[in-house]
């Protein structure tokens, strides 16, 4: 499975979880923040055919802001679990968005999501696709990797 | 006319979501209740009528396919429609957890009319 298959469907993941569960509209592409911004990054894997794995790095600001919205709470009664929960919430859904694309008649189980301290759960052999959006309150960059797809007898994808 | 729901995820930011979105989206609630596993769910089941149940699939402890199992094997919890809220929009899965006995499914992520169509279809309330 190549990058201009998997980015298609990651870019409108992302845009179809931001948009319909925490209300965010006119979202743009945006490069990636520096090594050091202040952000929170989730982690998980998920089974299927081809497995693979997910991560969401997301800057602490938009984190706060978005669950704020999706729980309909002031920022300023926000707990840190709160926020954290719905990070969780936010990553599982739009790797299940991504995966349901690609898919959409196979069979995939996530894994539990995981606050990861930086992006290491990324690095490795296969080949990474990425997108970085906007959210008005700081980035989310989603990044998806997967194995190769084993060929069946009348399809060879490339990985 | 209001209904009592319980809302099944193991996630508390998405049963406090789930709950919002149906009183946003206008449908009446005279009851929620909240469980964060199958067993919880079971569990309010034994004192708690409800009108319908929504569950997530992918749960520690009894997950949402073990509740479904258990629901369709009870004489008397048999009778109430149970629709799934899943990320997995996967047409396998979807066939698979409506062999199991769910009624409705919506996929995550939803629209408040969304949930909200299915929850009047699966009750059958009539059409505005």
């Amino acid at each position: 499975m190549t990058d201009t298959t998997i980015r298609p469907a990651l870019s409108s993941a992302v845009a179809d979880v931001l948009e319909r569960m925490f209300f965010l509209e006119g979202l743009s592409e945006a490069p990636e923040p520096p090594p050091e911004s202040e952000t929170v990054s989730v982690y998980l894997t998920f089974d299927g055919n081809p497995p693979g794995c997910f991560q969401m790095r997301l800057a602490r600001e938009a984190a706060n802001a978005i669950a704020a919205d999706f729980l309909g709470e002031d920022r300023e009664s926000l707990t840190d679990q709160q926020s954290t929960d719905v990070t969780l919430e936010l990553a599982n859904m739009i790797c299940g968005a991504v995966l349901s694309r690609i898919e959409s008649n196979a069979a995939f189980r996530l894994g539990a999501p995981q606050i990861v301290a930086d992006e290491t759960g990324l690095h490795g052999p296969m080949e990474e696709t990425r997108y970085t959006v906007e959210t008005g309150s700081g980035t989310l960059t989603a990044a998806i990797q997967m194995e190769t797809r084993t060929c069946s007898p009348t399809q060879t994808y490339a990985s | 006319m209001a209904y009592r729901v319980l809302i099944t995820d193991d996630s508390p930011a998405m049963r406090s979501f789930i709950r919002r979105v149906i009183e946003l989206s206008g449908f009446e609630l005279s009851a929620c209740f909240e469980a964060g596993d199958g067993a919880e769910a079971l569990a309010v089941l034994e004192n708690e009528w409800v009108d319908a149940i929504l569950t997530d699939i992918n749960m520690p402890g009894v997950d949402g396919e073990e509740l479904l199992r258990r629901l369709a094997a009870d004489e008397l919890l048999c009778a109430i429609p149970a629709i799934v809220i899943s990320t997995d929009a996967t047409q396998n899965r979807i066939a698979r957890l409506l062999e199991l006995g769910a009624r409705g499914y919506v996929t995550k992520p939803f629209l408040p009319e969304t949930l909200r169509a299915e929850l009047e279809r699966t009750l059958g309330v009539p059409c505005d």
